[in-house]
């Protein structure tokens, strides 16, 4: 559930803003030559950074990427299974997150919490993490447990054990995250409405978290289900780096993965959206809320496409760090703001462009508004700055390369892209993509997309006054 | 996500040689842990890696200035870091928040840019600088990074930002603007009002009782305070550079000494810290938030400073009581109870006596529960030796750690910075996991005696107090707060509104 966690924690600092830009990730390879005369910043040749990956499909097609890294001694592992919150059906939001949940409550032979006990006694760290578009499993651990890592993950693949019980203790934990991040947070509320208010298709018309209703009616049954359909080796990519022998590794792949029998592919699931017409626009009351918030969402891009290249470019200038045009203007110039960012929200069936914006105190979301859109008008009349596409082409250069310093985080880019894109060499080519944008694609973006009527507005206003809890509503 | 990744605050990490010593053996028996059950059958390699890690170079200009830097080659990237010796600690008595704004302003404008002109200049290279300092924090300290191949220009900026701040009156209003609002923004979230008031239960009139300034202290902030305060501490002879990445020890220190070498050094006042006075009989603090459909909890006692020896038995404690997932607390209050998305303890160590404390989040309706559970585990690893697997698993668990931390150069650096700060022995992270290693069972139920004193116990609830203020009672005295920290005689009768 990152996703909740992003809109709602961390709202006022810059860097959030500054690594959402890496939403999309990036690649790892730089472009071939720098140009002549203008020294271009950060597009001078430094070291090639290039993944070498073996990438090779289990007889059950689980796709296996094995990276051998010998630059510490750890292994990562993180497998993407083919299965988000935009596969659930009504009646059941939320469930793939509380499955996901199920996945640490034991398997045939590995009891409850098993899983994490050995990463954690080891010195290891483990999580997963649900969003609309897929649920990630991964854990880092030093490399002589290999063969336990894989053991512990292979188990509850092939034989989930699943109880009422634990269906019930995972499921009030998660109404309990769902209060933490959404019921019990100021603004929590107002994102997932803004998700509903939105997307008109289902698959992404719902939050991640679910309903405590829906929460509440999942079953055994549908656990069960769940995992036949969803969580099968071919649904799924494994990623492996770390210090190890790629055969030695890829053996022991083998070994514990290859038997678990593949399922028929899941039903293709429909993400298209019906074009918007017309701005959606919705006010809420929040009582914990002390100052007013305005969101505004642009509907469409899809991620890895061309069109998500430039747009990560124009969010650079729009929103990336304290240079970028929203800060200058609507923090320094006008003080309309405390704070405000924006990101690419992507999803693989078309996400939107998010702008969260702090109204100051005393000032009005309406101004914000319209210092929000005469920042946007000039993105699709004007042309970006010669030092606005360095900024954008070198900081998604260096995030890159960066996230290239652990295992895991290469191991989580490869198999995403494995399943999102069927391409886990975007790790390598993903930064000629960026390289590629132009000036000119980014005032078509603008206008293609930025437009009110392909918008949601969403404004939350701190409810009355409550005694002892001074607020001001503006 | 499964969990959030737990508080805890060992300076994990960096041991330069790390070798297991054989006390800590890997205990498979059963064992009779609430919320988890082992089988047993997982192929777990008995033996814990051994690691080596590079030293580091380091070296002191002329000026002072002390100099550490990692190698690490395997990117083209570096992060570089000044430490200023001096941080909120430092504060004047009547500027309680200079050090933190001082900071704040750093790159609001050299004497030769203005804020945007810094602002653009780093970025337009993919690069980032970022200053701050805590108001209870004994440092200072400017980070940036980016690529190698950029250095020299980043190091410039760096250098400007460092040296020759400007501290115009016009940005630092707005910043004091921004900071006010921040503060109301602040106040809407519950795991903020329960660190306030658990510093200011814990510290009292000490500097290390503030977690943010009041809005009149900020109102308060002038160019010239500020400046003060820069004039002052930072000096070459008060601060640590360190440098972690694709760099060359030979090639930095020339750098430096073009860069930093004129640096003026100068004398610096030590803070002046008052000792921490014990906050007296275990007492509930309240904070009424209506229509809370949690309670956060914190509860928590004085602990130690960072150079007591009973860290290394803390830190065990702590591991085996709520340092992750596979501790009792989780395990417990989530894992078997379903009270909570998670529950953890942790615990600080400073130049003053940090804390220690067990904080989670649970639904309104089961506060009561959660209390007695949290009260139960307190009770439990005061009163029984911890089993021998489950404390064999908690020693493993942090030596194990070391291992990982080689994949994150920059926490390597960290730690010797840590030991810089608190004069800590050369050999420190060296001998970390043998001392890990010798720590017995009886030692962890000592420091579990003497530092989850329940007579002392402070607790902090933050939520619905129309429901929650009877439960609490249950549990001792209850003072009651509103959410902006004044006394309260009775819950607001103010009905939820939503």
């Amino acid at each position: 559930m990152n996703k909740a966690r992003r809109y709602t924690r961390g709202l006022l600092t810059i860097a959030l803003a500054i690594s959402s830009v890496t939403a999309y990730g990036q690649g790892g390879q730089k472009p071939a030559a720098p140009k002549e005369g203008k020294p271009a910043v950060g597009l001078a040749p430094s070291k090639t950074i290039n993944v070498n990956f073996k990438d090779v499909k289990l007889k059950n097609g689980l796709r296996a990427l094995l990276v051998e890294d010998h630059s510490a001694p750890v292994v990562s592992v993180a497998i993407t299974f083919d299965v988000g919150s935009r596969n659930e059906r009504k009646g059941r939001t939320g469930f793939a997150h509380l499955f996901e949940h199920m996945m640490f409550t034991g398997s045939e032979n590995v009891g409850r919490n098993e899983y994490s006990l050995w990463v954690d006694t080891n010195g290891g760290a483990n999580n997963a993490t649900t969003s609309e578009d897929r649920t990630l499993y991964f854990a880092t651990v030093p490399s002589n447990q290999l063969d336990m890592i894989l053991f512990l993950e292979s188990d509850r693949i092939r034989a989930l054990d699943v109880s009422q019980e634990s269906l019930d203790i995972q499921r009030k934990a998660v109404q309990e995250e769902r209060r933490l991040r959404v019921d019990n947070e100021p603004y929590g509320k107002t994102e997932e409405k803004f998700q509903e208010e939105m997307f008109d298709n289902f698959a992404y018309k719902h939050s991640v978290i679910g309903s405590m209703e829906d929460l509440n009616a999942a079953s055994l049954q549908d656990v069960k289900e769940f995992f036949r359909i969803y969580y099968a080796p071919n649904n799924a990519a494994l990623a492996l780096v770390g210090d190890f022998k790629t055969d030695e590794a890829l053996a022991h792949v083998k070994k514990y993965f290859e038997g678990i029998p593949a399922q028929p592919a899941p039903a293709k699931i429909d993400t298209t959206e019906p074009e918007q017409t017309a701005e959606r626009r919705f006010r809420m009351e929040d009582p914990f809320a002390r100052l007013t918030q305005l969101l505004i969402g642009y509907k469409g891009v899809v991620s890895n496409t061309p069109d998500a290249y430039a747009f990560q470019v124009l969010n650079s200038a729009l929103s990336g760090g304290q240079s970028s045009r929203l800060y200058q203007k609507l923090v320094k110039e006008k003080e309309l703001v405390t704070n405000i960012f924006a990101f690419p929200n992507s999803f693989r069936g078309g996400g939107y462009y998010q702008i969260i914006a702090m109204v100051a105190p005393g000032k009005k979301a309406e101004d914000v508004e319209a210092a929000i859109d005469e920042e946007i008008g000039r993105l699709q009349r004007e042309p970006i700055a010669d030092w606005e596409l360095d900024k954008a082409k070198n900081s998604a250069r260096r995030g890159s390369i960066q996230s290239l310093q652990s295992s895991l985080g290469t191991a989580i880019r490869l198999s995403e892209y494995a399943v999102f894109y069927n391409d886990p060499n975007l790790i390598n080519t993903q930064f000629q993509k960026f390289a590629a944008v132009t000036k000119d694609d980014v005032r078509r973006v603008a206008q293609k997309y930025l437009k009110p009527s392909n918008r949601t507005v969403a404004i939350t206003t701190p409810a009355k006054q409550r005694a002892g809890a001074p607020s001001e509503a503006k | 996500m499964k969990r959030m990744f737990a508080i805890t605050n060992r300076a994990l990490t960096a041991a330069l040689t790390l070798a297991l010593a054989a006390s800590v053996v890997l205990a498979q028996q059963p064992q009779t842990l609430k919320g988890v059950v082992i089988k047993g059958k997982t192929p777990v390699n008995k033996e814990a890696l051994k690691v080596t890690l590079p030293k580091a170079y380091e070296t002191k200009l002329g000026n002072g200035l002390q100099v550490i830097v990692l190698e690490n080659h395997k990117l083209p990237t570096f992060t570089m870091q000044m430490v200023i010796l001096s941080g909120g600690l430092n504060d004047p008595a009547d500027q309680p928040c200079a050090a933190q704004y001082t900071a704040a302003m750093l790159k609001e404008g050299t004497k030769t840019r203005p804020g945007k002109q810094v602002a653009e200049a780093i970025e337009s290279l993919g690069a980032s600088i970022n200053a701050n300092s805590g108001l209870s924090s004994p440092t200072s300290s400017i980070t940036s990074g980016g690529l190698t191949e950029n250095f020299d220009q980043i190091m410039e900026l760096f250098a400007d930002v460092v040296l020759n701040p400007s501290f115009p009156a016009d940005d630092l209003n707005k910043l004091k603007t921004r900071a006010a609002a921040q503060l109301r923004f602040q106040r809407s979230q519950p795991e903020f009002l329960a660190n306030e008031m658990f510093s200011k239960v814990m510290y009292g009139a000490h500097p290390a009782s503030r977690v943010a300034p009041t809005p009149a202290q900020i109102q308060s902030l002038t160019p010239e305070t500020l400046k003060q305060f820069h004039a002052t501490y930072y000096k070459p002879n008060n601060a640590i550079f360190a440098i972690v990445g694709d760099v060359k020890p030979a090639e930095i220190v020339a750098k430096l000494e073009k860069t930093f070498g004129p640096w003026q050094r100068g004398d610096v006042p030590a803070p002046d810290l008052p000792k921490v006075n014990e906050p007296g009989a275990s007492k509930i603090y309240l904070i009424d938030r209506p229509g809370s459909e949690q309670t956060n909890l914190i509860l928590g006692n004085l602990a130690i400073e960072r150079n007591d020896p009973d860290y290394y038995a803390l830190d065990v404690m702590n591991q085996v009581l709520g340092g992750g997932a596979s501790a009792r607390l989780f395990l417990n209050l989530r894992e078997d109870k379903g009270y909570t998305y998670g529950a953890y303890s942790g615990f600080t160590a400073a130049k003053y006596r940090g804390v220690f404390r067990a904080t989670t989040e649970v639904q309104t309706g089961v506060t009561k529960g959660s209390m007695d559970e949290l009260i139960y585990e307190f009770k439990r690893i005061r009163d029984e030796k911890a089993p021998p697997d489950e404390f064999d698993r908690a020693k493993r668990t942090i030596v194990g750690s070391f291992a990982l931390q080689l994949e994150s150069p920059q926490s390597l650096l960290a730690d010797i910075i840590t030991q810089k700060i608190y004069n800590l022995p050369a050999d420190y992270w060296d001998t970390y996991p043998q001392k890990i290693a010798a720590v017995t069972a009886d030692d962890v139920q000592r420091v579990a005696k003497k530092y989850l004193d329940l007579a002392k116990l402070q607790i902090i609830a933050v939520g619905d107090a129309k429901q929650i203020t009877d439960v609490m009672k249950q549990f001792g005295g209850v003072e009651l707060y509103d959410a902006d920290g004044k006394p309260l005689q009775s819950p607001s009768a103010e009905a939820k509104t939503n």
